[in-house]
């Protein structure tokens, strides 16, 4: 995934002069094309996160568009007042790239888990944020960014998840029945696909831009459905769930929206890989199955996360 | 002044500066008209910010252009000073300036990217740094090589982190165009600065980040001319450290941290303006 967003980089610096990479010390194998290529237009400024988006927003003053790449946590978390104060309120169209999203960073504990960042950046104003499901997506990801001339977040997922035809903001796969909906972004969307090879009646929306939702394109998906099941790697209470509960609520349609999320918590049990917390939250094409077909007493269970 | 170069060439204003009195002038009455706080850090910073837009090409400013000279001013709570000091040179008009703090005006009690001429909105402290650095990085890649980058920063502000993070960067990268000015006013929120987290002697932290220290006094606009001066044709990092006052020229206000916030009533505001009827600053 990242790989093709640093293709689509480098080949769109070639013809964009404007555009300044930064990066916080991050992206072995991945960066060094693009200091070799561009030297001026190339920054590592080392492990400071703070001074790394001020520095951003300074280049922008200069009449740059500063790439700054990162991991998701210390990107975020760290530097949440800087996006604030430095980039959203200029409206500095700085495009963050986070990366580890989720459960990536597994076995390296909850300083390391990004289940609680792009809910952060969604409570700030004007700043777009994209989750890509796939490498078809996230080749074309950053061209969309750069077009839109906005402040944007990405969050990247490890892997590289190949869907057909899913280089679309939105990816459509419907069902063979009235089975509920799957919505799902970034590397839960493999899982929801998963589950639906396994239940064909399921039908799978692909956000691979997550905020702002567009209700209005999405109410005849919902409108389908009596239920709709929001699957992500996120708080759910900050995530997709969240945003989504809000938008069908004031849209009208009627569709319970539920969610299966991470519960709110940090997980202190190491997991050796991803899918051991999927597996743990219910959140592998299997757990997504047992949601899909509980009954509403269940669904309550899994929805407040008492497992 | 102490400097760690030494022949300084003469300083080179390109204008008739404005009277320091006058600036007070207009902050009181700016403070006074809305009731606003911050004295005491507005009238520190005024011979500061005379000496650097004195320094600058105001017009480039006005214009907006790509090449201009930029003004951080990182204590963004200075905002009484920085516009009353950009009124005086032209870049903010007596109509504006008239709706400081208040309904319906655009000039906030801390500094906003929104006043044409306002590089960039400060008032949570730390920021204003990285973003000098990065205009500074970004005006030496794309070749405009004579452009100042100032960033004005308190005392009290430079315990934040993220400053140091930004001096580390612009030592590495030897950004020669790069001039931080350090408003030494000695107190920070509620006390002094001694008292809180000295920081002396703090021309030798800068000098151990890798930057020639030019320290001066803070209410000496020809001192601060100078250093300015000497920087601009200096080849690597430096830093002004100008030992000031806080409340400077209203004489119930200086030294004392309760005028961080406190406004000024009628009476207070009559004392003041009398003490600096004699114009003896």
């Amino acid at each position: 995934m990242r790989g093709r967003i640093f293709e689509a980089l480098q080949a769109r610096m070639a013809d964009d002069p404007s555009i300044f990479f930064v990066t916080g010390d991050m992206g072995i194998n991945l960066v060094e094309p693009i200091e070799e290529c561009y030297p001026e237009r190339y920054l590592n400024v080392g492990i400071a996160e703070q001074n790394m988006i001020g520095v951003a927003a300074g280049l922008c003053n200069a009449g740059f568009r500063p790439v700054v790449y990162t991991i998701g946590n210390f990107l975020v978390h760290r530097c949440f007042e800087q996006i604030r104060d430095d980039i959203a309120l200029h409206g500095y169209p700085v495009l963050l790239i986070g990366t580890s999203a989720g459960y990536d960073n597994a076995p390296l504990g909850p300083t390391h888990h990004v289940i609680d960042d792009w809910g952060a950046i969604r409570n700030l104003p004007g700043i777009d944020v994209y989750a890509p499901a796939s490498v078809e997506f996230a080749a074309s990801v950053l061209d969309r960014v750069l077009s839109a001339n906005r402040p944007a977040y990405i969050r990247v997922a490890k892997g590289s998840a190949t869907i057909p035809g899913s280089d679309d903001l939105v990816v459509d796969r419907p069902g063979s029945g009235s089975g509920p909906l799957l919505v799902s972004y970034g590397a839960l969307a493999g899982e929801c696909l998963k589950a639906q090879e396994l239940m064909p009646e399921l039908s799978v929306l692909i956000l691979n831009k997550i905020h702002p939702v567009d209700m209005a394109a999405l109410a005849p998906r919902f409108g389908a459905h009596d239920r709709a099941i929001v699957v992500e790697d996120h708080f759910g209470h900050s995530g997709l769930y969240s945003s989504l509960c809000q938008a069908v609520m004031e849209s009208g349609v009627d569709c319970r929206i539920e969610s299966a999320a991470p519960p709110l918590g940090f997980d202190l049990v190491v997991g050796a890989s991803a899918a051991t917390y999927l597996l743990r939250g219910g959140l592998d094409a299997a757990g997504i199955l047992r949601r899909a077909t509980a009954e509403s007493s269940v669904r309550e269970e899994a929805r407040h996360g008492y497992r | 002044m102490t400097a760690d170069t030494a022949s300084p060439p003469a300083p080179a204003f390109r204008r008739e500066l404005p009277d320091p009195t006058s600036v007070r002038r207009t902050v009181l009455e700016m403070l006074y008209r809305s009731r606003a706080s911050h004295l005491g850090s507005s009238m520190s910073l005024i011979e500061i910010l005379i000496a650097i837009y004195g320094a600058c090409d105001v017009d480039a400013i006005r214009a907006r252009q790509p090449g201009r000279d930029r003004v951080f001013v990182s204590k963004g709570h200075g905002a009484a000073a920085t516009y009353a000091t950009m009124y005086h040179f032209g870049l903010i008009s007596g109509d504006d300036i008239a709706t400081y703090h208040l309904d319906g005006s655009l000039l906030a009690g801390h500094v906003s990217h929104v006043v044409p001429g306002v590089e960039h909105s400060t008032g949570a402290l730390g920021h204003g740094l990285p973003v000098a650095v990065g205009t500074a990085i970004g005006l030496a890649s794309a070749h405009f090589d004579d452009a100042l980058v100032f960033c004005v920063l308190g005392d009290g502000e430079i315990q934040e982190g993220s400053v140091w993070e930004a001096l580390l960067l612009a030592s590495h990268h030897r950004l020669r165009r790069l001039i931080p000015v350090v408003d030494n006013n000695h107190i920070s929120s509620i006390t002094q600065t001694s008292k809180v987290i000295d920081m002396a002697p703090l021309g030798d932290r800068f000098r151990g980040f890798g930057f020639a220290v030019h320290e001066v006094d803070g209410h000496d606009v020809a001192a601060i001319g100078e250093a300015i001066e000497i920087i601009r044709h200096q080849d690597g990092p430096s830093v002004i450290i100008a030992d000031t006052i806080k409340g400077k020229g209203v004489p119930f206000a200086e030294g004392q941290p309760v005028w961080h916030y406190r406004s000024l009533d009628d009476k207070s505001f009559t004392a003041a303006m009398e003490a600096l009827s004699g114009g003896s600053l």
